[in-house]
Parts: C-alpha cells; structure tokens; sequence
C-alpha cells in the first residue's frame, strides 16, 4: 500500500513535470513559425480596435463600410474590444490568432515588437501614405529602425482653463508656450484659483488614473521640463532617481490640496474648478460645458521649458497575416484625408496626417487649442530632448509595461504623502532589474 | 411564579426585542445602502450620482443610461448586449448542470464507497481548493490554447470543482448510513444507492452547489479575458470595461450596466429567496 | 437533520476527513473509480497540472511570450522574493496585507456574522425580510462591489461616507481620503469584502444554530442561565464545528484577495503600498514584468503558505476539542 502509494505520487508529479517542459519548449520554438505572407490583395481582412467613445465607434463603422462598398476585392470586418482590456487582449492572444490589422496604444508598440505580434508596414502600405504622416506619427510607429506604426491621429496634452475663473482669480493667462507658468507661478495659480472656484480646489488632475497609463502619460513629462528623465542610455538609475526628477515630483504633491477628487470628470465642465489637465478628448465636453470660456494652456514649466506628452493610438499590421497586400490597402484608405478627417471630427484630436493637419482649423492659429497645434510642432522623443521641443513621446522599448508600471505606481505614492527619493529609487531599480532579467530585450 | 415576577420579565423580553430590531435595521441599511445606490444611480445623469447625499435621491430618473448600454453594444464590430448576456447564461448553465453531475458522484464515491487510492485522491482534492486560479491561469492557457474564443473553453476547466466535491462529500457522510444499507439489502449496487437513495435526499446540498457555481461562473473576468477576443462567445461582465474603462467613466452608465449584470441573479434570489438561503444554510455547509 | 447525523460531517472537516475501514471483502473499486473519475480527471487536467507546471515555471527566468528561452535558476526566484531589495519590499508588504486582512477580517466577519445569525434565530416578527436583506450583497461580483464602493468612499466631500460622516458628526469631521491614505486603505478594502461576505457566513452559522436542540435552552433556563450564560454555554458549543468550518473558509479567503485589491488601485486611487495582496504582485510580475517565474514563485509560496496555516489552525482546534 505505501510503496504503491508513492509510486503513484511519482508517477504524477512525473507526468506534471513533463507536461510543463513540453508546455515551455513547445511555446518557446511557437514563435518563430510566425511568417506574414502578401496574399494576392484580395479576400476577406479581420480588423481588431479598442472601442473608444460612441462617436469614434460610428466613425471607424462608417469608413469600414465605406471601404467595402468602395471595392469588391476586399472584404473587411471589423471586431472592436473594450478600450480597458484591449492591450492586455492582444497581450494574451498569440500571434498566429491576431487579425490582418489591428490598432495599438502606441507606448506598448515596441514590446508588441519584440513580442513577434507586428509586420513591418512599408512592404505594404504606400509610400505616399507614408511620406504623408506627421513626424510624431512616424515617430510613435517606429521601433529598431523599422515602421510598424502610423496613425489616423495624435493626441494633445495640456491645461484647460476656465477664463472667467482665472480672470476672477486675478492670474495672468499664458497666450504661447513660452509663456507657460513657472513653478512658483503655478502654486500662485492654484492658491488664487482654488479661492474664487465655487468647490475650494483650483484643479482636476484626474487622480483616480495615476496607477495606470493616464500618470505616465500627463505626468512624466514633467520630469523633462525639470530636466530628468525617464531612461538615460537604456538605465533608469541616474534619470528616473535624479535630484532634477526627484524635485518635478516633490513639486506635483504640493500641488494635492487644490486638487478635486475629479472621479467623475464634472468639476471642471460644471465650472467648480478652474483648471483641468487633460488633453484634446475632454476638449468637446468642456466645450459643451463652458462654451467660449474654455481655454488651452500648456504644462507648468519646471525649468527647462513647458513639456508635454504625445502619442496615442496606432494602426499596425499582425505578424501572421496572409493578406498583407490587403491590409496595404485597407490602411491607405483608412489613412485618406476623408477618413482621417472623419475620425478627427469625431474624437476633437490633433489629425497625424501633414495634409489632415495643416487643415485642422482647432489646431492651427485661431482655433481653440492652437496652443497645443504648436506643441506638437514641436515634438521630440523620449531620449533627445532639447529645451526647445515641447512634446515629449514615450520611451520607445518593449520595457514599456514595466516603465509605465513603475512610474505610476510611484507617482501615486508620492501624491498620497510617500518619499519621493525612496519612490523614484526603488522605481528606478525596478526598472534596470526588469531589464537584466531580460537581456535588456536584445 | 407569580404575576408580580412575570410582569418585569415581560418588559424585559419587549426592550430585548426592541433592541435587536435596532441592531438589525441598522444593519440592514448598511447592508442595502450601497445596493440602493446602484440601482438609484443607474437612472441618473453622470454627475448627480457622485454628489454627496443627492445620490440617493430620487430625481431626474431615466431609461436613458440603459438605453446607452444597449446602444453601446449593438453592432456586429462590438458584439451584441443579448449574446454576451446569452453567452454568460449558457456558461454558467452548463457549468452549473455538469458540475452537479460530477462533483456530486465524486463526492460520493469519497464519501461512501471503499475504493483503492481513495484517501490519497482525496487529499488531494483538498490540497486542490486552496490552489487560487490566478496562479495557474497562465500555463493552463497554453494547454488549451487549440479552443481559444469558444464557449467550450470557458467552461471546461470550472466543471470539476475541489470545492463543491467537498461539499458533498460532508453532506453525503451526514445521510444516515441505515438508509443505504436497506438499499443494499434490496440489491442495489453503489450507482442504485447513489441514484436513488443519495441524490433524491441531498436536494440541499444540490441547491446549494448549484448556487455558488452559478454565482462564481456569472462573474467570471480573469479566464475570458485570456481566451476570448470575440465578442460571440465573450461573457457579460467583460463589456462592463466599454464603460468604467473611459475616463471620466460616467458612472450612470456603469451602474446602468452594472445593475443589468447582476439583475438576474437578484431576481432570482429575490424570487427563490426562502429556498435559497434555506438551501444553503441547511446544507453540507453546517458542517 | 439530526444531531447524531451531523457528527461525522463535523469530523470530516473539522479535524481529519474520516477513513472508512471497511473489511476488504467489501470494495466498491470499479463504482468509486468510475464515480470519481469525471471530477478527478478534470482537476487533475485544469488545476493539478497547470499548478506543478507553475512549480516547474517558478524555477526559470521565464517571459509569458517566451521570445528569450527560458533560463534554468532553480531557487533564485524564491530566493529573491526575500532578498532582492527590488522585489521584497513590495512582496513583504503584500504578505503582511494578507495577514493584516486575515487577522481582522476572520474574527470581525466571523463575530458579525454569528451575531446576525444569533438575531436571526430569535425568530422575531419579519427575520425573512431582514435574513434577505444581509445575504443580498452576496450574490454581486466583487468587480461590481469595488466600483460601487469607489464612488461611496471617494475622498470629496460628494463621497457618500464623507457626507455620512459629516452629517452625523455635523461637519466636524472633515473629508477623508478613504482609500488614499495609508492609514484606511486596508480598513476600506476590508470594510468593502466583509459587506460583500458576511450573509455567506450568517446563513451557515444560522444553519448550525437551528440544528440546537430546544432543550438545551430549557436546561440552561432551568440551571437559571442569563442570556450571556446561555450563548456561552450552550449556543457557542453547539455550533461551534460550523463556526472552524467558516474559520478555515475565511482564511483560506482572506489569501486569495485580489479583485478588490486590483480594481481600487488601479482605477480608484486606493493606496498601492497598503492595500496590495499578494495575488496582486503575482498579476503584476505578469503584466508590469513579463517575469512568468517570479509569477509562479509567488503563487506557490502563497500555497504552502495557505496549507502550513490551515495545518497549523487544525491542530490548535483539534486540541482545544481534545481538552
């Protein structure tokens, strides 16, 4: 009985161990069978899309429809999943069951890259097309060298302001970038403004979000403006932990009892507040709200000159289609003046087509958000930026997802009282240990 | 006794029912506040649910945030809000229906049946339930990894469950052993016994497996999400993400959505309430 | 069901399940084989494999993807969840949540539920209308439970328990930071699950209750037993095998804590360093780190650690029953 016993335990901790050394030689030799192929440019083409808002969803629906009565070769379906779960849905779907075309949040592009998930597009989107989107846009799309990325539209970050309330406060309203409010200027602003706003607080930060995407998206910049960084030569210690980035955050939780909870969005719209950072999506609402009251800001300057964050969602192609050519045409015809204008309507975003863009009135002198027209103008990437550039875009590696983990985490614990050298340190160590773990994702 | 000794007794008897009712009220207002909210909050714009005490007033009722919820997933592109209800009915149901077949005869057999390796099958099924589905969700996504976006693979892993065989197996050693050993006597085998004698006097235990898989498998996120893109087979409480994901979510429509995911399992508790609690509290559970 | 019948259900899974010693002439090998089976063969496949696949994972440098090939490390994963200021901090800190959230929340559930339970049993006038209302929150997910809860105890002042309290205290006490502040993060996420689960454990202890028999009571009244007399020395010893029951279910519960934990931080400005479970940091190893082994690793510390504490919780009932 006993030996029986143990020969049975031995006998299925045997056939588990076995299970597993398949289960991981099996996946690791999976990837490499992954090989697009160009198809003969007709057939059926599967889309995959974070569903946005309503209007974005009609949008997207009517240039799919559009394009399939626009030619009978190619049949596309559309498939839009929840904006929430989207990147973690492409994560956890292996290569060879993505779909001819997808969009991606374009931080989380490289490590879909490095993940195998994407073909390269110039083989099969037109060169015109390419010439024909903005430098952020090749910007955002680009990983080692190579295009996998271009996108219908960019995305503009920056202050609202509420003109009556800053008036009433009796603070001077920034008219250009380089008149962004300095540190000191901005804790004036906030102290006057939370006075006269009926809630007592002066800003909606959008708090609820700083653990996710949305803290590294509105607040890393402000990292460069004080001049730190997030990576420098690939390594967060020395950048992330650095006096100069320690100070932007100690900076940002000063900035804590003029904040509204803001979990519902309504504070600034519904004039309680004077101030809402924010970007162009929350640009219709507050339109809405505040008609011509609405006012756009750029980022308090730390130091070395306002900065911003760009980027947002981008159009790729999955590493196993078998109909790229297809997928070239599809993606030209997304990327037309018409489609693009289409979605830029819907959405109030900064069009990343040069054509789109010199006629986007919102953005160009005279519009509402011209400020942030100009900030993206002038636009750089993550490790070169200069004084002079305004939006900053996301570091480009497929460490991403620790990056953007790391500095949420510690930007929330800062904000509710932590350390900010303890936080940034440990955050900045986190990140090189994630990256030794894994070659440095060579 | 006396009148003059019952009299402060009486009293006593009325001021101790007075102030459980106490207890109990307040209790119950905790405990039905927050679901008050969600259904009040469900009618009303965005902005007055979050609102200090107003959220729980009653004004500026409308369909208008179901109305929303439903448009939000009415196309093909999205899925439709029925087939994702549909979807999430038909997995539950069937893990619900299985998980009653197998763990109730697994729990038998460990209960009552005298079989070789008994004991050690059996320590490990307990080993089994404290295993969290989050540590293995990864290696068993790659083992199933032919019958991605199918209904089928949502529901074949949650069919046998170390839990409910448990409860069984406690409430098949309470049935009174005499039973059994009659049915035996009359010439039945085990599955005789087990089919006509066990199953039609454990209804309790039954209902009570029954409820807590349906309510584990209703709610299911973790799993779907690592195996379905497609909204044909997804299950409901997937979508509540198109509405709490935005941001600023409007809370009108998450609790809209919300409402309605939790809706039929509210009915049917509200419906069945005495058979349910009654199903469970007189279970295996009182072990 | 009687008494005598309940005996060895409360063996079972109070102390040590119970060893049938039948005489081998009467086996039922083919019946209990062939019943278990189904069960068996499905845990065996969706739960004890992939679990000693986790084993086997947690001794690797391993990515979900698997673009780099997996590295041999044998223990270091283990190793570094204690040793590596990088990851202990944060996984120390976890562990500790858990067993904060364990300490408190099995007694105080517990306690609470047996008191609505006890109310209950009094048979007052309308306990179905208030039995009902206590087991509601039962039935919601707790994906639900968290957002809904997010709203009651957001910081501003429209915060539905800052207006409570400031209400009741009139406005003395200003607005809180419920879930922000390190101070009652923890205390929030646990004030939000024993909402969520109390009516599972009142109704299980409602059903021990009922099963005392009448008598004891009379005995007790008779011995000129008070109310306080009577709970201690007949209502507690009578269900005192459901209350282990519900004790074990708890802890093993109170481990398992992620949902809440996970949703109110990401998305409702809950306080990371306070309110974070273990199951959390196994979660984000996966998503923040793409580290498949140090995944694993937690997950199968966090079973021995559930199995030694549910050993460690048996022993010490069974002796006291043995006193």
């Amino acid at each position: 009985m006993q030996s029986n016993r143990a020969a049975r335990r031995g006998g299925l901790a045997a056939l588990a161990a076995l299970t597993a050394l398949t289960v991981i030689t099996g996946c690791s030799s999976a990837g490499d069978g992954n090989q697009s192929g160009a198809g003969d440019g007709t057939g059926p083409i599967e889309i995959w899309a974070h569903q946005g808002n309503d209007a974005e969803v009609a949008a997207l629906q009517a240039t799919v429809d559009s394009f399939n009565s626009s030619q009978s070769d190619i049949e596309a379906s559309l498939r839009l999943i929840p904006a929430d779960t989207y990147t973690q849905t492409i994560a956890n779907t292996p290569a060879d069951k993505l779909p001819d075309v997808l969009d991606i949040d374009s931080p989380t592009l490289a490590s879909f890259v490095y993940n195998q998930k994407l073909s390269p597009l110039s083989e099969y989107v037109d060169q015109t097309t390419i010439d024909n989107a903005t430098p952020g846009s090749i910007a955002e799309g680009t990983y080692d060298g190579e295009l996998y990325g271009l996108a219908q539209f960019d995305a503009a970050i920056g202050l609202l302001g509420n003109r009556s309330i800053l008036e009433a406060a009796g603070v001077t309203i920034p008219t250009s970038v380089d008149e962004a409010w300095t540190a000191d200027e901005f804790a004036d602003v906030l102290e006057k403004v939370a006075a006269v706003s009926p809630s007592g607080k002066a800003i909606d930060l959008r708090e609820g979000g700083f653990s996710g995407e949305w803290g590294t998206f509105a607040f890393s910049p402000l990292l460069y403006s004080a001049g730190g960084a997030i990576l420098e030569d690939g390594r967060a210690s020395g950048a992330l932990d650095s006096d100069a980035s320690i100070e932007a955050l100690t900076t940002f939780a000063s900035w804590k009892p003029y904040v509204a909870s803001g979990q519902d969005g309504k504070a600034f719209p519904s004039a309680q507040v004077g101030l809402l950072w924010g970007g162009h999506w929350l640009y219709p609402n507050a339109k809405a709200g505040l008609g011509e009251n609405v006012v756009a800001l750029p980022l308090p300057d730390l130091g070395n000159g306002a900065k911003a964050d760009a980027g947002s969602w981008t159009w790729g192609i999955g590493a196993s289609t078998q109909n790229g050519k297809a997928t070239g045409v599809f993606l030209d015809y997304l990327l037309n003046d018409d489609n693009v204008n289409a979605m830029v309507e819907a959405n109030g975003a900064p069009p990343a087509t040069q054509s789109t863009f010199a006629d986007a009135s919102l953005y160009q002198t005279g519009g509402d958000l011209a400020l942030w027209g100009e900030q993206l103008a002038k636009a750089c990437a993550a490790d070169a930026v200069t004084d002079a550039c305004v939006s900053v875009y996301r570091p480009m590696t497929p460490g991403y997802p620790t990056i953007t983990a790391r500095f949420g985490s510690a930007l929330a614990a800062v904000y509710r009282g932590a350390d900010p050298k303890t936080e940034l340190t440990n955050a900045a160590q986190a990140i090189d240990s994630n990256f030794a773990d894994n070659n440095d994702y060579k | 006794m006396t009148t003059l000794n019952l009299r402060p007794s009486a009293v006593r008897r009325r001021l101790a029912a007075a102030r459980d009712y106490l207890i109990m009220a307040v209790v119950a207002i905790i405990m039905v506040a927050p679901i008050y909210y969600l259904i009040i909050g469900s009618f009303k714009p965005s902005e007055e649910v979050l609102n200090g005490f107003g959220g729980f007033l009653p004004v500026n009722l409308s369909f208008d945030n179901y109305l929303a919820a439903f448009e939000a997933l009415s196309s093909d592109a999205t899925g439709y809000f029925w087939r994702f209800f549909f979807n999430s009915f038909v997995i539950s149901f069937v893990i619900v229906v299985a998980g009653l077949i197998v763990n109730s005869m697994a729990g038998y057999a460990f209960a009552r049946l005298n079989w070789i390796g008994r004991d050690n099958v059996f320590v490990l099924i307990v080993l089994l339930i404290i295993v969290p589905f989050e540590s293995i969700a990864i290696p068993l996504t790659w083992l199933m990894s032919g019958q991605r976006d199918t209904l089928f693979v949502q529901m074949i892993p949650f069919i046998g469950n170390a839990f409910s065989v448990f409860l069984f197996y406690t409430f098949f050693l309470n049935i009174p052993k005499s039973l059994e050993e009659a049915a035996r006597l009359d010439g039945l085998g085990s599955w005789g016994v087990f089919l006509r004698i066990v199953v039609p006097n454990a209804k309790p235990a039954f209902a009570t497996v029954a409820i807590l898989t349906f309510l584990s498998s209703w709610g299911q996120f973790l799993w779907p999400l690592l195996m379905t893109s497609d909204p044909a087979v997804r299950p409901l409480p997937l979508q509540m993400s198109v509405f709490s994901g935005q941001l600023p979510p409007d809370w009108g429509e998450v609790f809209a959505f919300g409402t309605l995911l939790v809706l039929p399992v509210l009915i049917v508790f509200l419906i069945f309430q005495r058979f349910f609690i009654q199903s469970v509290a007189g279970s295996a559970l009182k072990g | 069901m009687a008494e005598s019948a309940l005996a060895p259900a409360i063996a079972a899974s109070s102390s040590r399940f119970r060893r049938v010693r039948r005489p081998r002439s009467n086996r039922d090998d083919t019946a209990g084989i062939l019943m278990s089976l189904p069960a068996v063969l499905g845990l065996i496949a969706f739960i004890a494999v992939p679990f000693f696949a986790a084993v086997a994972l947690s001794l690797f440098n391993v990515q979900v993807n698997q673009i780099r090939p997996a590295v041999f490390v044998g223990l270091d994963q283990y190793i570094r969840l204690f040793t590596d200021p990088v990851v202990s901090g944060a996984f120390l800190r976890s562990l500790l949540n858990n067993f904060v959230f364990a300490i408190v929340v099995i007694p105080v559930q517990t306690g609470l539920a047996l008191l609505l339970a006890v109310l209950l049993n009094r048979k007052l006038r309308s306990v179905r209308f208030f039995r009902t209302f206590f087991f509601m929150p039962v039935v919601f997910p707790m994906a639900l439970v968290a957002v809904i809860w997010r709203l009651i105890l957001d910081r501003s002042s429209d915060g539905l328990l800052n207006s409570s309290v400031s209400f009741i205290t009139g406005g003395l006490v200003p607005a809180q930071d419920w879930l922000g502040s390190s101070a009652t993060a923890l205390g929030s996420v646990i004030l939000l699950s024993i909402w969520q689960g109390v009516g599972f454990q009142m109704v299980i202890i409602l059903a021990g209750l009922q099963d005392i028999p009448e008598e004891r009571y009379e005995a007790a009244r008779l011995d000129r037993a008070n109310g306080w007399q009577q709970f201690i020395h007949v209502t507690i010893p009578g269900v005192r095998n459901t209350l282990i029951f519900v004790l074990l279910l708890t802890t093993i519960m109170a481990f398992r804590v992620y949902d809440q934990a996970y949703i109110l931080i990401r998305t409702g400005g809950a306080n990371e360093n306070a309110t974070q479970t273990v199951l959390y940091q196994a979660t984000n190893a996966l998503s923040a780190d793409n580290n498949l082994g140090r995944a694993s690793a937690i997950s199968v510390f966090l079973f021995v650690v559930v199995v030694i504490i549910t050993l460690i919780q048996r022993r010490m009932l069974r002796q006291r029953s043995e006193d």
